[in-house]
């Protein structure tokens, strides 16, 4: 999808459901062996539910949902994101964007945040990521 | 020093400042991109068909936008006790204190290609304290072999003391 895009825009939502070979598929992608994605003895040793998804991923969802939505011409120039909570293997992440602003030289800001179908301390979904943005440009 | 003190010693200030560069041993490798975003799931054709990459304006497939930031490839170390073979400031933190992320900031230049060999630099740009939480701030610069630069990434570490019993 590419021409004119304005605040309030909403993005589809990107879901995902993040299994244990998920896991073990990113943390050798990334080269990131850390026990806590797939060890379960030294997981219960540390009185974690289960694999921790690695927080780093999540970028990866983030600019994924912003490139699908935009389409071939998307360029990301910057984004960042905060880790909110732990999300554990088996867990279903829901992306959700929508445009903030649009500058006067075609940058496009969408405003994102990653929730999981797990309840968070406020009994609504568990935010796994808050305050992300993502800026992007549309070649011509 | 007080429970409530922030746990700021010189010892570990000294660290801010500090820098360190990783290059690749090798180029990325279209097999590292392609296990990447088959890894996280996306399957953007850009990622792995020259055809569909060229269309989209790219001299050849890319990685991932974040792809840069999310892996330690570039590096050849040892793992630690964890497990982890990617870069860690060993710093002076309190007994007991474990690590989580805090957050990411990228800033994206230019695209990552097979034949791109990274040249990786971390700076200690900060530490500070809150609530006897030690905050720690890096700024990671990547550039190409030419030393073009790719990506920054501002990565935050926080420092968690142990729970009081």
């Amino acid at each position: 999808m590419t021409g004119s895009w304005a605040p309030g825009d909403e993005l589809p939502d990107l879901v995902r459901t993040l299994t244990l070979v998920d896991l073990v598929a990113y943390a050798g992608a990334t080269w990131d062996w850390n026990r806590l994605h797939y060890d379960g003895v030294e997981i219960a040793e540390r009185g974690l539910p289960g694999p921790v998804v690695d927080g780093q991923m999540f970028g990866a969802l983030l600019a994924e949902q912003v490139q699908d939505h935009v389409g071939p011409s998307c360029r990301i120039r910057r984004m960042g994101f905060r880790y909110n909570a732990m999300v554990f293997a088996g867990e279903t992440v829901t992306v959700r964007g929508e445009v903030e602003s649009v500058s006067h030289d075609g940058v496009v800001r969408v405003a994102q945040h990653i929730a999981t179908d797990v309840a968070g301390p406020d009994g609504g979904p568990k935010v796994a990521v808050t305050g992300a943005w993502c800026e992007f440009e549309v070649l011509p | 020093m007080s429970d409530l003190e922030a746990p700021l010693t010189p010892e570990l200030l000294s660290w801010v400042g500090r820098t360190v560069t990783y290059a690749a041993p090798e180029p990325v490798g279209a097999a590292a991109i392609r296990y990447f975003a088959r890894a996280v799931g996306d399957d953007n054709p850009i990622y792995t068909d020259a055809v569909a990459a060229r269309a989209a304006g790219y001299r050849d497939v890319v990685a991932p936008p974040t792809w840069i930031a999310e892996t330690v490839q570039y590096m050849d170390a040892g793992r630690d006790a964890d497990g982890y073979a990617g870069h860690t400031w060993p710093l002076p933190v309190p007994e007991g204190y474990r690590t989580v992320r805090g957050g990411n900031t990228y800033e994206l230049f230019g695209p990552v290609h097979p034949d791109t060999r990274l040249v990786v630099t971390w700076e200690l740009e900060s530490i500070t304290a809150k609530r006897r939480m030690i905050f720690c701030e890096s700024l990671v610069t990547y550039t190409d072999a030419d030393g073009a630069v790719l990506a920054t990434n501002r990565d935050s570490i926080i420092y968690v003391p142990p729970v009081a019993s």
